[in-house]
């Protein structure tokens, strides 16, 4: 009996390291499946971060594209007409707001912030309007509100009689100092 | 019939309430923007305050709960300002001279701005008074507040310190 017991021992002894041997293959392969799959949903991961950046893009794309269209649309080259705000120093005068009329109708009336005025006496210019117009004579009457010289409330007004022909027109509405008389002078000029 | 009259009386209160939400349609959209000239003869543009927490609060001289908000919301104004919020009162009087007297009469800090004209607070749909508008720092409307009662101003200092910690 004993020698049975004896002799059985080390098949047991074997069996045991065979089988620990076994674990371990079972426990390394279990870690390699592991890695391999957090590798995967890493780039997986990674991917949907590169498919969602590429979907930012198409939509920012999408949204220019469609402002464009949409500007193309509301205001069709032949009879667009387009009015800017330049100024030139503004030693003399202090901006507050324009007001703008055309054929009579007041299309525009804008208050201007400190630094949008900072921003054009750097040289801005600002878009103050835009509008469809017929081909034919025009009158544009821009009313300009602020500080004149020594800091007094200052209203002037200034006239142009415009023709618009084929195609997109712009307007200049421009305030530059007159050193000679000390005073602003406001013009309207149109853009070849 | 009773039971009909009852049904009519519930769908009349459901659209009055449906009218009331829509007041706020608001928020989540982009704040409207304007210019307006204030009490210290400045204009200011909200876009220009793009980047920090805004509140626009409307109000009216005529209007007893605003005369007991201003002060309140003028501590706001004061404990969070250099930390990027910003409060703007709106006054919609037809006369801007009588809500001067009653900014120095409440002795508040904070920017007035006068639409004499209603422009702005027909593009915030403003329908009660006070009307409190809260802007994110994106630009973004995130709360409206018809009305006040006390108690509010807690709602408001909850809902800035998680603006601003954004």
């Amino acid at each position: 009996m004993r020698r049975l017991v004896k002799g059985a021992v080390p098949g047991v002894l074997l069996m045991m390291a065979g089988l620990a041997a076994n674990a371990q293959d079972l426990g390394s392969a279990a870690t390699d499946a592991s890695l391999a799959n957090e590798a995967e949903s890493r780039q997986e991961f990674r991917s949907l971060d590169e498919e969602v950046q590429s979907l930012k893009k198409e939509v920012l794309d999408l949204n220019r594209d469609l402002f464009l269209l949409e500007e193309e649309l509301l205001f069709p080259a032949n009879s667009q007409v387009a009015f800017f705000i330049s100024m030139d120093i503004g030693e003399y005068f202090g901006l507050d707001s324009v007001n703008l009329k055309v054929d009579g109708k007041e299309v525009a009336n804008y208050l201007y912030t400190q630094r949008e005025v900072d921003a054009l006496v750097r040289g801005g210019v600002h878009r103050l309007h835009m509008e469809n117009l017929k081909v034919g004579e025009h009158e544009l009457i821009a009313v300009f509100t602020g500080k004149g010289p020594h800091g007094r409330d200052y209203r002037r007004g200034a006239t142009l009689r415009f023709n618009k022909g084929i195609g997109a027109k712009y307007v200049e509405l421009e305030i530059t100092d007159r050193i000679s008389k000390q005073q602003p002078e406001f013009d309207i000029r149109e853009w070849e | 019939m009773k039971g009909l009259g009852k049904i009519l009386l519930v769908a009349a209160l459901t659209v009055l309430a449906q009218g009331g939400i829509a007041a706020s349609d608001l928020t989540g959209q982009s704040a409207p923007d304007f210019a307006l000239k204030s009490a210290t003869g400045e204009n200011l543009r909200l876009s220009e305050y793009r980047g920090d927490v805004v509140m626009i609060n409307f109000w009216a001289t005529w209007c007893g709960p605003c005369r007991q908000e201003m002060p309140l919301l003028d501590d706001l104004y004061s404990r969070y300002q250099r930390v990027g919020f910003s409060l703007l009162g709106v006054n919609i009087d037809d006369d801007s001279r009588r809500a001067m007297q009653m900014v120095e009469e409440l002795g508040v800090n904070f920017p007035v701005l006068f639409d004499e004209k209603k422009t702005v607070s027909k593009l915030y749909q403003v329908e009660a008074m006070p009307v409190t508008v809260i802007v994110d720092r994106a630009g973004t409307v995130r709360h409206v507040h018809h009305g006040y009662k006390p108690g509010y101003e807690e709602q408001y200092l909850t809902q800035i310190r998680a603006l601003l910690r954004e």
